[in-house]
């Protein structure tokens, strides 16, 4: 199989180091910048599945990076920004990133955002043609956005049901909050954000009150949501 | 000049009411002197009837004269009667004839009439032989002046009210026109526009409310390089301490991977994590205290507090597994105009809280009870509580309680942040120590917050 190959912008040496490190351990293909300019040159001479980019960096900060990038390409690119002032700003922010993932955070948070925009990139071309999901007394039929449970109606919101029919379709999986975030609610992960939780919650409550196994819908803590 | 205002003020006042004195009483003797005066129509009348009694007095027909003295002095309800007056001089050099032609019994037609006696004058008209005269007390009708009443009313009283109405606006306008801006400034000044200065719109005037605009000004300058070095400071800590830690978080992950995994790693591994959350929190509430309270950035939306009770309680369970949970929710509890985040986080902080307190088999209660305009949310712990004269500072920032509830992890942010997540959504919190034991905190959410915007 093809390698990914990763960019990583980032202006700390220490921390650009130890990105490229992990990333590496991990099987992909890292290349290197440490300021806005040299990344820029980088994101658009060569190919790259993904970028990191740092948003506080000296020259040209990552926002203008990312402008400029936009202007030829669509590559995904993971913004990594400071929490606080910023934070709260960010939430009507549309400067075209696909993920933000705030400073500090550790090694699987990273890797589990990676994974998630990775995912949605490249996308799954058979699962697009699915039309029914079942699973023990659960069905979902797409087309008509009917979710029944022992044949009995669910009630669902669109999300909720999106929600469900990503789990059933990668039933087994752990999906990643990042990943949910991407293909449910259609935005990314902020901090503290528990919107998706609680849509789970619902649904975990509608299809219990419905009579069915609604435990099925399993909190992994600390990576995801899984349906077993 | 120091005291300009005063000295502007002592003139305005000072000479104004000097001239408006002077100007009432100018036109207060004008207009009452013009009053005086018998009416033209009714000089002629009395003219005309001495008339008609010289006509009956030359004719010599008394009866006829008498007559018709009488007939005036009932239909015009006075007084009136025909005199002949003969002077004699008893001693004293003789009298030039100016003076003895001119001599009146009454007052001639053209005088003015005396407006303050109440009873009416005689009127006198000396008929041509200048010895007879016609004599009549002034008919009431005649009588001038008869609106001096209302006249003095309007002169004392309105006039001086029409004048003095608009001085005390103008005066009222130049002290509070400058008030008024600096109010305005101290508006913006709280919302958290640093950079509004007064002086400037102050223009050419020059006095003690001049002053109290630099004074404002300066303080507001003093303030705001305050605030802004400050936040310069909290931005600036935070984004050094930022990178180390996630520098640290991957090389503890890299040495936990590399299966180095002694009780030292984990321990640094654990202390890490209690810094970043020290960090983290310390600027949450940096953040929240810095803000304005309308945090026009956040979004708005509608959060049921049952779905987040579940997502928040499904978490604690997970860390304290080795507590237990009671639970009282109903099936949904919509908030409008709310955030979730905000909730969340207060909720979150109050629920570890409590778990950690409790030990381990003992029970965390939760309970959800709703009321006409808000949700009523209680948290109780079975720990040792709090003693009552800390109740109120346990949500202050790093407070803890001496001896019973310290040593527990953490470090007294939980609450202060969580305090103030809930003001940020109109919410209140409170706590109190359990009937038997432990502590109980009582939060109130408004079901619709009404001070955002939609």
């Amino acid at each position: 199989m093809k390698p990914v190959k990763l960019l990583v912008v980032e202006d700390d040496p220490a921390l650009n180091e130890q990105l490229a490190l992990l990333l590496t351990n991990k099987g992909y293909e890292v290349d290197r910048s440490y300021d806005g300019d040299e990344g820029l040159t980088s994101a658009l001479t060569q190919s790259y599945h993904l970028i990191i980019l740092d948003v506080m960096m000296p020259k040209r900060d990552g926002y203008a990076v990312l402008k400029n990038i936009r202007k030829t390409r669509s590559t995904p690119v993971l913004m990594l920004t400071a929490k606080g002032a910023e934070e709260e700003r960010i939430n009507g922010f549309h400067h075209g990133a696909d993920d933000y993932l705030t400073k500090p955070f550790n090694s699987t948070e990273l890797l589990l955002r990676i994974e998630a925009l990775l995912r949605r990139s490249g996308g799954d071309p058979e699962v697009a043609h699915v039309a029914e999901l079942h699973f023990h007394d659960i069905s979902l039929n797409k087309a008509q956005r009917r979710a029944t449970v022992c044949g009995e109606n669910l009630d669902l919101t669109p999300i909720q049901f999106r929600l469900l029919w990503t789990l059933m379709l990668y039933r087994g999986d752990v999906l990643s909050k990042a990943f949910l975030y991407q293909t449910v609610l259609h935005r990314t992960l902020g901090p503290h954000d528990r919107s998706l939780d609680m849509h789970l919650s619902r649904v975990r409550r509608k299809i219990i009150s419905a009579g069915g196994r609604g435990e099925a819908l399993q909190t992994v803590h600390g990576e995801g949501y899984c349906l077993s | 000049m120091t005291r300009r205002l005063l000295w502007k003020l002592c003139w305005i006042i000072g000479l104004g009411t000097i001239s408006l004195f002077y100007v009432i009483n100018i036109i207060t003797s004008h207009t009452e002197d013009g009053m005086s005066y018998i009416e033209i129509a009714d000089r002629q009348q009395i003219n005309d009837w001495s008339t008609e009694a010289e006509k009956l007095y030359l004719s010599g027909d008394k009866q006829a004269l008498k007559s018709w003295l009488d007939a005036l002095k009932f239909s015009e309800k006075t007084w009136a009667g025909v005199l002949e007056v003969d002077l004699n001089q008893v001693a004293g050099s003789d009298m030039p004839g100016s003076i003895t032609d001119g001599v009146l019994l009454g007052r001639d037609v053209s005088w003015k009439i005396h407006l303050y006696f109440s009873d009416n004058p005689i009127m006198e008209v000396t008929f041509s032989d200048g010895r007879a005269r016609f004599l009549i007390q002034l008919p009431d009708r005649m009588r001038p002046g008869s609106h001096l009443g209302y006249v003095s009313l309007a002169l004392q009283i309105i006039l001086p009210m029409m004048l003095l109405i608009p001085l005390t606006f103008v005066l009222y306008n130049h002290i509070m026109s400058p008030l008024r801006r600096l109010e305005r400034a101290t508006r913006s000044f709280s919302e958290g526009q640093f950079d509004v200065r007064v002086s400037r719109a102050m223009g050419r005037r020059n006095d003690e409310l001049t002053q109290l605009a630099n004074a404002f000004d300066s303080m507001a300058s003093r303030i705001s390089e305050l605030i802004i070095s400050q936040r310069q400071l909290i931005a600036d800590l935070s984004h050094e301490l930022r990178t180390p830690l996630t520098r640290l978080e991957i090389s503890i992950n890299n040495l936990l991977e590399g299966g180095q995994n002694s009780e030292e790693i984990q321990r640094v591994d654990r202390e890490s994590k209690n810094l970043r959350k020290l960090v983290e929190d310390t600027l949450t509430l940096a953040w929240l205290e810095n803000e304005e309270r309308s945090h026009k950035g956040r979004q708005l939306e509608t959060v049921d507090l049952v779905d987040l009770m579940d997502v928040l309680l499904e978490d604690a369970t997970y860390e304290f597994s080795d507590r237990r949970l009671a639970v009282e929710l109903p099936e949904s509890a919509p908030v409008k105009r709310s955030n979730h985040r905000a909730v969340g986080q207060a909720l979150e902080n109050i629920l570890r809280n409590a778990f950690r307190f409790t030990p381990a088999r003992k029970t965390v209660s939760v309970t959800l009870a709703e009321q006409n305009a808000s949700y009523l949310i209680f948290i109780s712990d079975q720990g040792p509580g709090v003693p009552k004269p800390f109740l109120e500072k346990i949500f202050r920032p790093f407070f803890r309680v001496e001896g019973s509830r310290e040593a527990r992890g953490g470090f007294g942010l939980g609450l202060a942040l969580a305090k103030r997540q809930l003001e940020s959504v109109n919410a209140t919190v409170y706590a109190e120590n359990g009937e038997k034991e432990g502590l109980r905190v009582v939060i109130e959410l408004p079901k619709d917050d009404f001070s955002q915007q939609p």
